[in-house]
């Protein structure tokens, strides 16, 4: 194995240390941000995601109408210009004729990213009348949930606490808080980050083998260089400098590898649960914090397998 | 008599970037049993590479060798290290023990790859390392002994199986006049026990106790076979 | 000299070297253990939870289990059920959301529950009082309550405490009264999550103070088979008895958990196995190729001896074997120590029952655990016997003399 090599190894295991920060799992929070598309506004189609059909809608003033998500149309066998039977029980009672009147993409969700999409719009007047309990008068003018859009946007918590007040019973709450520690991403990230930890620390010790056995390979040079007069400090910033060397073309090359594996995971999650959520992503902060980690850590190995081989008395190091 | 090793016509080129080199050129010679053949000549000359063929430890070019009358080319790679085990034995400029084992260990090394009576393999061991001189440093590893201490431990280990060629590459060339001058009496004693020995040298006292003088230069005998 | 000890004086003659090799390899195996017990933990303690319970079928009133649609009528379908050859014992579960109202403090949001009379030591487990029962008399007039144990902390309340509670109807502005309960007994439920409180009362209770006493609404019924049937069998036996419910057994209900929830645990388990094996191998292939570059005079010399090929590379097998067994072995306990504290991380998520963990320890892991890291070490140490068996002795010798 040639001197390539053996400045390859060195650099391969800085770059796993700098690839396994940087992949860090999940963070769909910026892809639910991301993929934000313009909501639904006074029962209209959500035209981002409105896939048209081929075929033009011959006009039906017979049924009403609805939308249906890709997954459900392609569970289901249906095409757009069909009629279905929608129910709100299963036995078919409570039900009604709809027409197919498009498809659309349900908006990714990341708590629900492992269910089949399998979803109806209808417009609202048309959900209520399907699902009112008939016993109960209130039940025709009850929805499960109000979205609200502010003008200011910063008056969400105290715009949340006023309804909370006038209304008892109901739960307002801004969309834009961030969740708790027990907020199930918060929990994830922190899950993510041990494992982090627990690799960057296994590599380490793989790490300092490797600079150990590289330093004992130099063992008589150094001896030499000292025999020679050279002084401990200048061989160690030699080494200092081969160290940061390689260390930062190991760290780069690591980042690099940690895009490549970004694009893998990404494009393998999101067929097997067919989504389009992101749940692996290298940002620039990510990287840099992966180089600044990385760097230091292999210079810092590179010093410490040296520095004991510094120690050492110059006959000890020239002897066979 | 059979010889122990024939070498006709023996070519070795090697192919280096700038070029094809030829280290050998249509070497031929013969070594019979029990002789003491002394192989000298400038660096580079190609002896190292002559003693690598004759130790089946690498293949000509061109030529035919052969060992206790079997064609070389013909043999298999285990058949070729199973020669190498138990006919032959090396001893390097470098001593190349085993950094982890004491003397004994590194001794009794080649005799259990061989197999055999674990008693007899330390009678063989012991007296083997007290033929050397070491009978006193059995438990030493290769970091404590001296150069010429760690030659006389590589020498045992080459004799661990009785070969019948003994082969030296530059035996001395790490060691001062005296101690080179032990060595050399060690091989006396090796020789006069029936053991037949070529050894490669820039030591002129060390070639002097040969009974067969050999010089190469670039790449060919100069001095007759026999 | 055998290979294995003579790889053994290899490994221990550069001791710093081995002990660094030997920690990367028993750290990273710990993450692969890990790993390895996650794509199976939460169902394998999701299946004993259910299974503590001693039921094994559940009746919901719709096919959108785990979704709750209570069961309207549920006293005759309970009965119906009962008076199956196949079942043993049934139990009716009616649940709410209430709030706890003490003077000086801020409501607390608790489950309600009401159970079967008998069926209370199955799905809690008293440790302190006493518990719910038809001879259970309250030394005030107040409805009896057992809480759980955290319920009990939060708000300083033991046996004879009393405290008043309101139901939740979601969506409305309620104008029920609150009621007033005395504590009875303290309990650790087992289906209730670590930040979740519960009380569970008589069924006149819960009714009294739902305001419903006509409604006999359950959102579960539990069913326990006899020992000799399969639940499968039960199953189809309601099924076919009251086709207006469905009935699903435990083994449905995980299957259906391990569709939706848990997968993703899973396939975080096979990528980050995947990858932990990966590194693995790259560290381990390296260190090895490393350390066989340093003796490649060594291993010649070995080879002019007449050293086999097969044995060097035994000698090298032996080294990875090494190396990777006893950091095999020793990841297992760190493995498991690393368990217990990934595992406390994920439980920190919300509605996650105490008793459910993510990380569960099955003998069968472990040995798949080491099976995979010395298919990782034999395929590691491939190069490394490839570069010394594969050698040219003579020209390595004449490179080690000049070098």
């Amino acid at each position: 194995m040639g001197r390539a090599a053996r400045i390859f190894l060195p650099v391969a295991a800085s770059c796993l240390i700098a690839a396994v920060i940087t992949v860090r799992l999940p963070l769909p929070r910026v892809a639910l941000q991301r993929a934000s598309p313009e909501r639904s506004d006074g029962g209209k189609p959500d035209t981002t995601y409105l896939k048209p059909d081929a075929a033009p809608l011959k006009p039906d003033t017979t049924h009403k109408t609805v939308l249906l998500s890709r997954q459900l149309m392609a569970e289901a066998g249906v095409n757009v210009g069909d009629v279905v039977t929608l129910a709100a029980d299963a036995n078919g009672t409570r039900g009604g004729t709809f027409l197919v009147a498009g498809m659309y993409e349900p908006v990714p969700d990341p708590r629900k990213f492992s269910a089949k999409r399998l979803e109806a719009r209808l417009h609202l007047p048309d959900l209520i009348a399907l699902t009112e309990d008939t016993n109960d008068p209130g039940s025709s003018d009850q929805v499960s949930a109000l979205n609200l859009s502010l003008a200011n946007k910063q008056d969400a918590d105290a715009v949340a606490s006023a309804l909370a007040r006038r209304v008892p019973g109901m739960t307002a709450a801004s969309t834009s808080r961030p969740g708790g520690l027990d907020d199930p991403f918060a929990v994830l990230e922190r899950f993510h980050e041990a494992i982090a930890i627990v690799t960057v620390t296994g590599s380490t010790a793989f790490l300092l083998a490797l600079m150990v056995m590289r330093a004992e390979e130099r063992r008589e040079i150094i001896g030499i260089l000292r025999l020679m007069g050279i002084r401990s400090r200048s061989i160690l910033v030699e080494v200092l400098l081969e160290g940061l060397l390689i260390a930062v073309a190991g760290a780069i090359f690591g980042v690099l590898l940690a895009v490549a594996a970004q694009s893998l995971v990404n494009r393998f999650f999101q067929w097997r649960y067919d989504t389009t959520l992101v749940f692996v992503r290298v940002t620039t902060s990510i990287a840099w914090k992966a180089v600044a980690f990385a760097v230091p850590l292999g210079v810092v190995a590179g010093l410490a397998a040296s520095w004991t081989l510094l120690r050492r008395s110059v006959v000890s190091l020239v002897r066979r | 008599m059979t010889p122990i090793v024939e070498g006709r016509g023996l070519t070795r080129t090697f192919s280096m970037s700038s070029g094809p080199v030829t280290a050998l050129r249509d070497v031929s010679m013969l070594i019979s049993p029990g002789e003491y053949v002394a192989i000298t000549g400038p660096s580079g000359c190609g002896k190292s590479t002559l003693l690598h063929l004759l130790g089946c430890v690498d293949a000509p070019t061109s030529g035919s060798l052969y060992f206790e009358g079997r064609d070389a080319a013909a043999l298999s790679e285990s058949e070729r290290s199973r020669i190498r085990l138990t006919r032959i034995g090396f001893v390097f400029q470098r001593f190349f023990l085993l950094p982890m084992l004491d003397a004994w260990e590194n001794v009794e090394l080649p005799q259990a790859e061989i197999g055999g009576d674990a008693v007899k393999r330390r009678s063989r061991t012991r007296e083997l390392l007290d033929y050397v001189g070491l009978g006193d440093r059995v438990h030493h590893r290769p970091s404590q002994l001296s150069g010429g201490e760690m030659q006389r431990v590589a020498i045992a280990r080459a004799l661990a199986n009785r070969p019948a060629l003994l082969l030296a590459d530059e035996p001395t060339g790490e060691l001062d006049e005296d101690t080179g001058a032990q060595i050399a009496d060690l091989f006396d004693r090796v020789h006069a026990d029936g053991t037949a020995i070529v050894v490669v040298t820039h030591n002129p006292l060390l070639a002097a106790r040969a009974t067969r003088h050999l010089t190469m230069a670039r790449g060919t005998l100069q001095a007759s076979p026999r | 000299m055998t290979s294995r000890a003579l790889a053994w004086r290899t490994v221990t003659a550069e001791r710093s070297r081995a002990v660094l090799a030997v920690a990367g390899v028993a750290v990273i195996g710990a993450l692969l253990f890990d790993m390895l017990l996650l794509s199976r933990g939460l169902l394998v303690s999701f299946r004993q939870m259910l299974d503590t319970a001693g039921y094994d079928v559940r009746v919901v009133a719709s096919e959108a289990f785990p979704i709750r649609s209570p069961i309207p009528e549920a006293s005759p379908v309970a009965a119906d059920v009962a008076r199956l050859p196949e079942v043993r014992d049934v139990t009716i579960v009616r649940t709410d959301r209430a709030l706890v109202l003490i003077q000086g403090r801020g409501p607390t949001e608790v489950e309600l529950l009401n159970l079967t009379v008998g069926a209370e030591r199955r799905v809690w487990r008293l440790t302190a009082g006493q518990d719910l029962g038809p001879r259970v008399r309250t030394k005030t007039s107040s409805s009896p309550a057992v809480i759980s144990r955290g319920l009990a902390e939060s708000l300083t309340l033991a046996p004879g405490s009393t405290f008043r509670l309101r139901v939740i109807v979601s969506g409305v502005a309620s104008a029920l009264p609150p009621a007033t309960f005395e504590v009875i007994g303290i309990a650790d439920f087992h289906f209730a999550a670590a930040n979740e409180h519960a009380v569970a009362t008589t069924f006149d209770a819960f009714q009294g103070v739902r305001g419903s006493t006509a409604s006999d609404a359950a959102d579960v019924i539990l069913v326990a088979s006899r020992p000799e049937v399969e639940s499968a069998s039960t199953v189809a036996a309601i099924e076919r008895q009251r086709p207006d419910v469905r009935a699903y057994s435990n083994d449905e209900v995980v299957a259906r958990f391990d569709e939706n929830g848990f997968a993703y645990f899973r396939q975080i388990s096979f990528v980050l196995s995947s990858i932990t094996l990966g590194f693995a191998f790259l560290l381990v292939g390296t260190l090895l190729t490393v350390s066989v570059n340093q003796r490649l005079g060594q291993v010649a010399a070995l080879r002019a001896l007449g050293f086999p090929r097969r044995r060097i590379a035994a000698m090298l097998a032996w080294e990875s074997a090494w190396l990777v067994g006893v950091g095999g072995l020793l990841s297992l306990p760190v493995g498991w120590a690393l368990a217990l504290q990934l595992d406390r991380i994920l439980r920190q998520m919300p509605n996650i029952s105490d008793e459910l963990h993510f990380f569960v320890f099955e003998p069968r892991i472990a040995v798949w655990h080491l099976g995979l890291l010395a298919a990782t070490g034999v395929a590691a140490a491939v190069y490394p016997v490839w570069i010394a068996t594969r050698l040219p002795i003579a020209a390595t010798l004449r490179l080690e003399t000049v070098s």
